[in-house]
C-alpha cells in the first residue's frame, strides 16, 4: 500500500518544501527531510474548479502534498506552482479557426496564441462545450485547445465551429 | 560533408500521419544531416514546442557519435563530459560519451526529452503527445543501439502491461455481456407472427390510443383539423369554376354569341384565388399538424423511456437492448411521420373523396352514379390486400429489430469477437439478419407492385367510363359540355386521391405496428411494485430478517426457504458454488426482485411496504462489473449523491484508493470516462465504483464479487478499500475467493438454494463440513499455483 493511504498527505506548506532545479525539474523535500525528485503538480479539477485543490505527486504517482487552494500559499510559492502548472496544463487558446474538414474524424487548422496548428479530432464527443460559452477541443493525441468564448470568435470561425458539432 | 544515404535510415514511417502541419518533412533538414565520414544515423524525431511552449518545428537527430538538434528548451553550454561541438546555424550538437543518457518524461500535455551526462541534464526539449511516439522511438533506439542494452523504456512497458491487463479484463466482461444478451427471448417475435389477427385489432386500437397523446395539444390539433377541412374544400373550387367557364363563356362564344373577353378574367381571377388560398391553407395545416405530431412523438419517447426506467430488473434481463432502443427511437419516429405526413394526407383524402362524391351527385346524379361505380370494387381490393400487407409489415418490423439487435449485441462485445477472430461470422450473422429484412420487404413489394398499377388501371377505366357515359349524355342533351369538363376534372382528382389513400395503407400498417410495440412496452407492469401506501424508511439501522424466503425464476425454484437474521453492522459472507443462490439472495435484499413467498424485513418492516427509492437510498452496491457512465470522474463518483461537495468526493476517492490514479489522468477529476470505462483498467473502474458506494454512505452494503475480476495485486488495494467501506454497515458480501471474506462476522454457506452451514470461519473449519471442503480446495489450488510458479 502506498504511503498516502496510511499517512495523511502534508497539507500545509510548513510540512514540505519545493526546490526548483534547472531543466524544469522540481523537487519536494518532505517533513522527514526526504527528497522526492522530479515531482508533478496537478490540479484536481482543472476544468470545473481551476482555482481549486492542487496535488503534488511523486514521479511514481504517489501523492506527496495536497493544497486546498493556491490562495492559501505565500506569493513566491504560488508563482512557482503557477509556472509549473502552466507547463503541465499546456492549453493553447484558439484565436481563429482556419479550416475544418467535413467528415469525421475532422481535421482542424487553427491559429492559436502559440502559433498555427493542425490537428485531428476523432469524434464530436471530444469537443466539449461549457455553459459559459467556452469550449475545449481534445485532439487525437490528447492535446487540449481552448476557445475562451465561442461567441467572440469571428463569424467564419464560429460557423466552422458550429457546423463541426 | 557528405549527406547521408537514404537507405540506412531507421526513420519511423509514421511521420507522415494525418493531422500534422502542412509543411511536414519526413527527413530532417540539411543542416542537421551534415554527418562526418563514417558517422551513421541512428534515429530522428521531431519536437513541436519551444521553451515558451509556442508551437515550433524542430528536429533531433541521433547518430552513433552525436546528438544533433535544433535549439533545445533549455541547455547547459559548459558541460564537461559532453562537449558542444561547433556547428553552423543555430544547431546544437553533443558528442556522446559512455555516461550519456536519453530520458523521456511524459506529463499530461507536455513531454520532455532530456539529454543527460553522468552528472546531470545538459539539454531538454519539449513536445506535445503528437510527437510522443517518435520521441519514445528515439529513446528506445538510443538505449538499444548506443548503449547496446535491450531496455525498453519503463513508460512503454508500463503502458503495454496496463493495456494488456485491461484488454483481458474487458474481454472477460464483454464475454459476460454477450452471454447475457444471447439468452434473450424471441417469444414476443414469434407471437407477433403466429397471431397476426389479434395483433391487427390491437394495432388499430394502438393508433387510436396514440391520438390520446394529442390531448395536451388539443387546441392546435383541432385547428389543424379545421384547416385541412377548409383547404380540402378550397381545392374543389377550381373544377367547379370550369363548368360555367365552358358553358357560359367558351361554348356560347364558339357558337357565335358575343361574349365579352372580360368574363374570362373573372374566372381566371377566381381560379388563381382558389389556388393561392389552397396553397396558404395547406401550408398552415401542414405546419400545425406537424407541430402537434412532433410533440406527440416527443411525449411518447419520454413516456416510454420513463416507463422503462420504472420497470424492474427482470424486464431488462429478458429484452434485447437493440429492441428496446428501436422502440424508443425508430418506432416513435415512425409514428411521428405517420401523424405529421400520412394522417394529414389520409384525412384530407377522405374528406376530398366524400366532398367530390357530394359535388358530383349534386351536379348530375346519373353521371355521378356511373362515375362512382368502380369505387366499391376498389374498396374491396384495398380490404383484401390490407391483411397481406399487414402480415408483411409485421414480418418486416420483426426482421428489422432482429437486425438492430444483432448490432446491439456485437458492438459491446467487439473485443470478444476480435479475440476469437469471429469477424466474418458476425458479418454473416448480420448478413443473415439483413437478408431476412430483404426477404420480408420483397414479399411486401410483390403484393404492392402488383396492387399499385391495378389501382391506376381502375382509375383509367373510370375515366373511360365517364368519357363514354358523358358523351352519350351530352348527345342526349341531359348534360352540358361544361358539366362534363368539370366531371372529368373532378374524377381525375378523385382517383388520384384514392390512389394516394391506398398508397397510405402500408404507412398506416407500419405506424400501427410501431404503436403496438410502444404500447406493449407501456403496458408492462413493474413486477417489483411500489406499495399503494409506501412508508419512507428514512435512514435504516440495517437489521435484515429473511423468513421462509422462496424464489423462482420462471418455473425453476432457486431459493427454497431461507431463514436468516443479519444484525445491524454485521458483515455476512455468502459462500457457495456458483448457482447456489448467492446473487439471487443479494438481489432480493436489494429488492431487484420480490420473493415468490416468505418475507424480508428491514428494521422489522416488510421491504414491500417501504418506498422503493427511499429504501434503495440506504443501499450501496459494488458489483463484479462496475458500470461507468459517460461523463467525468467526479460525475461518476457522485452518481448516487449528485449534491456531494468536492471535498467529499476527494475523500471518497482517497478511501477507495482511487485518488492517485485519478490525479494521473489527463484532467484529474475532470477527466471523461467512456460508457464502458474507456481508458481505465478493471481495478481502476472497481475502485471508482467503491468510491461511488462510499459517497452514498449506505447503511446496507452489497458486495457482489467485487474483487473477482481483478488481479491479486489490485485485489489487495481494493480489499483495503472494501475494508474501509464495510466498517459500521450491514454488509452482505459474495465472493468466490474465500480470503476476501476474512473480515466477515459470519459466513453463510449456501447449497442449491438452501443454507447448509452458518458460523465464523474458525467454527466452520472445525465443523469439517462443506465450508471446510471449499476452503481446502481453494488453499490447495493456491498452494499448487504458488509452488508451480
Amino acid at each position: 500500500m502506498k504511503s498516502s493511504d496510511t499517512i495523511p498527505p502534508a497539507r500545509t506548506p510548513t510540512e514540505w518544501q519545493l526546490e526548483q532545479l534547472r531543466h524544469g525539474h522540481l523537487d519536494l523535500i518532505d517533513r522527514h527531510g526526504q527528497r522526492h525528485s522530479n515531482v508533478d503538480v496537478v490540479r484536481a479539477f482543472p476544468i470545473s474548479v481551476p482555482a481549486g485543490p492542487i496535488a503534488i505527486v511523486a514521479a511514481d504517482g504517489t501523492e506527496l502534498a495536497w493544497i486546498d487552494s493556491l490562495a492559501l500559499l505565500d506569493a513566491p510559492l504560488q508563482s512557482l506552482l503557477l509556472k509549473e502548472l502552466a507547463v503541465r496544463e499546456f492549453l493553447p487558446v484558439i484565436k481563429r479557426i482556419e479550416t475544418v474538414s467535413d467528415s469525421e474524424p475532422t481535421e482542424w487548422l487553427v491559429s492559436t496564441d502559440r502559433g498555427l496548428r493542425r490537428f485531428t479530432v476523432a469524434h464530436t464527443d471530444d469537443i466539449l462545450r461549457l455553459p459559459d460559452s467556452s469550449a475545449v477541443i481534445t485532439d487525437s493525441f490528447g492535446v487540449r485547445y481552448l476557445i475562451p468564448s465561442v461567441d467572440v470568435l469571428d463569424a467564419r470561425s464560429r460557423r466552422l465551429f458550429e457546423t463541426s458539432l | 560533408m557528405p549527406s547521408l544515404p537514404a537507405a540506412s535510415h531507421p526513420i519511423d514511417g509514421s511521420s507522415a500521419s494525418r493531422g500534422q502541419l502542412l509543411a511536414e518533412r519526413t527527413l530532417p533538414p540539411e543542416h542537421l544531416l551534415c554527418l562526418e565520414v563514417g558517422e551513421k544515423l541512428v534515429a530522428t524525431c521531431r519536437f513541436d514546442l519551444d521553451a515558451d511552449l509556442n508551437f515550433t518545428d524542430g528536429w533531433i537527430v541521433l547518430t552513433d557519435r552525436r546528438l544533433v538538434a535544433d535549439t533545445p528548451a533549455s541547455f547547459d553550454g559548459d558541460s564537461r563530459s559532453l562537449q558542444t561541438a561547433p556547428s553552423p546555424k543555430q544547431t546544437h550538437s553533443w558528442l556522446l560519451a559512455a555516461s550519456t543518457r536519453v530520458d523521456v518524461h511524459m506529463r499530461a500535455a507536455v513531454g520532455r526529452i532530456e539529454l543527460a551526462s553522468g552528472d546531470g541534464i545538459v539539454a531538454s526539449w519539449l513536445f506535445t503527445p503528437a510527437r510522443a511516439k517518435e520521441v519514445l522511438a528515439l529513446e528506445d533506439a538510443f538505449d538499444e543501439r548506443i548503449r547496446g542494452e535491450r531496455i525498453h523504456n519503463a513508460l512503454a512497458t508500463r503502458v503495454a502491461k496496463a493495456t494488456n491487463a485491461r484488454d483481458q479484463s474487458q474481454a472477460i466482461e464483454s464475454a459476460a455481456l454477450t452471454d447475457g444478451s444471447k439468452n434473450s427471448n424471441d417469444d414476443e417475435t414469434l407471437d407477433a407472427i403466429s397471431s397476426p389477427e389479434s395483433t391487427s385489432g390491437a394495432s388499430w386500437r394502438s393508433l387510436v390510443r396514440i391520438l390520446t397523446f394529442a390531448k395536451p395539444h388539443a387546441g392546435m390539433a383541432i385547428l389543424g383539423g379545421l384547416l385541412s377541412l377548409v383547404s380540402t374544400a378550397v381545392t374543389l373550387v377550381p373544377p367547379y369554376l370550369t363548368m360555367p367557364l365552358v358553358d357560359k363563356v367558351l361554348i356560347p362564344r364558339q357558337s357565335g354569341e358575343a361574349v365579352p373577353f372580360s368574363m374570362i378574367w373573372w374566372y381566371l381571377a377566381g381560379l388563381t384565388g382558389a389556388a393561392l388560398a389552397a396553397w396558404l391553407l395547406s401550408w398552415a395545416q401542414a405546419w400545425t399538424l406537424a407541430w402537434v405530431s412532433e410533440r406527440v412523438a416527443a411525449d411518447l419517447r419520454v413516456r416510454t423511456y420513463s416507463h422503462m426506467q420504472s420497470l424492474s430488473i427482470d424486464f431488462f434481463s429478458g429484452k434485447r437492448t437493440g429492441d428496446l432502443m428501436s422502440r424508443v427511437g425508430s418506432d416513435t419516429d415512425r409514428i411521428n411521420t405517420f401523424l405529421s405526413v400520412n394522417l394529414i394526407d389520409f384525412s384530407s383524402n377522405v374528406l376530398l373523396v366524400l366532398l367530390t362524391a357530394g359535388v358530383l351527385i349534386w351536379i348530375n346524379p346519373l353521371l355521378a352514379l356511373v362515375t362512382l361505380a368502380p369505387f366499391p370494387l376498389v374498396v374491396w381490393l384495398v380490404y383484401s390486400v390490407r391483411s397481406r400487407l399487414r402480415r408483411g409489415f409485421i414480418r418486416a418490423n420483426v426482421a428489422w429489430s432482429d437486425m438492430t439487435s444483432t448490432l446491439a449485441d456485437t458492438i459491446p462485445g467487439i473485443r470478444v469477437v476480435k479475440a476469437f477472430a469471429q469477424e466474418s461470422r458476425e458479418i454473416d450473422r448480420f448478413r443473415t439478419a439483413n437478408d431476412r429484412v430483404l426477404e420480408a420487404n420483397d414479399r411486401v413489394n410483390i403484393v404492392w407492385s402488383f396492387f399499385g398499377p391495378l389501382i391506376s388501371l381502375f382509375s383509367e377505366a373510370g375515366l373511360l367510363v365517364v368519357w363514354g357515359a358523358g358523351a352519350w349524355l351530352v348527345f342526349s342533351g341531359t348534360v352540358t359540355v361544361g358539366a362534363l369538363t368539370a366531371f372529368l376534372a373532378y374524377i381525375a382528382r378523385f382517383y388520384g386521391r384514392i390512389e394516394s389513400m391506398i398508397r397510405m395503407v402500408p404507412a398506416t400498417q407500419r405506424a400501427a405496428a410501431s404503436a403496438h410495440r410502444i404500447f406493449e412496452l407501456l403496458d408492462c407492469k413493474p413486477t417489483v411494485a411500489e406499495s399503494p401506501r409506501p412508508i419512507n424508511p428514512g435512514r435504516v439501522q440495517g437489521r435484515i430478517e429473511l423468513s421462509g424466503v422462496h424464489f423462482r425464476y420462471g418455473s425453476r425454484e432457486v431459493l427454497h426457504g431461507i431463514d436468516l437474521v443479519i444484525e445491524p453492522g454485521e458483515m455476512i459472507g455468502l459462500v457457495g458454488t456458483s448457482g447456489s443462490g448467492k446473487t439471487t439472495l443479494a438481489n432480493l435484499i436489494c429488492r431487484f426482485y420480490d420473493p415468490s413467498s416468505g418475507t424480508i424485513t428491514v428494521d422489522g418492516k416488510d421491504v414491500r411496504d417501504l418506498s422503493i427509492s427511499g429504501y434503495r437510498k440506504n443501499l450501496g452496491c459494488v458489483l463484479q462489473e462496475p458500470f461507468l457512465f459517460f461523463g467525468t470522474v467526479t460525475e461518476n463518483i457522485a452518481y448516487g449523491q449528485p449534491q456531494a461537495s468536492r471535498e467529499q468526493i476527494v475523500a471518497a476517492a482517497r478511501a477507495a484508493g482511487a485518488h492517485e490514479f485519478i490525479l494521473a489522468m489527463p484532467a484529474a477529476y475532470d477527466s471523461r470516462v467512456g460508457e464502458r470505462g474507456g481508458s481505465l483498467s478493471g481495478g481502476e473502474r472497481q475502485r471508482l465504483s467503491i468510491a461511488r458506494a462510499l459517497l452514498v454512505d449506505p447503511s446496507i452494503l452489497v458486495l457482489d464479487e467485487a474483487t473477482s475480476s481483478v488481479d491479486a495485486e489490485t485485489e489487495v488495494v481494493i480489499q483495503a478499500a472494501v475494508d474501509r467501506l464495510v466498517t459500521g454497515r450491514t454488509t452482505i458480501a459474495i465472493a468466490h475467493r474465500l480470503s476476501t471474506l476474512r473480515r466477515a462476522n459470519r459466513l453463510v454457506v449456501l447449497d442449491a438454494g438452501t443454507i447448509i452451514e452458518t458460523g465464523t470461519h474458525d467454527q466452520l473449519l472445525a465443523a469439517e463440513g462443506a465450508y471446510f471442503r471449499l476452503y481446502h480446495a481453494q488453499t490447495r489450488a493456491a498452494l499448487e499455483a504458488a509452488t508451480g510458479a
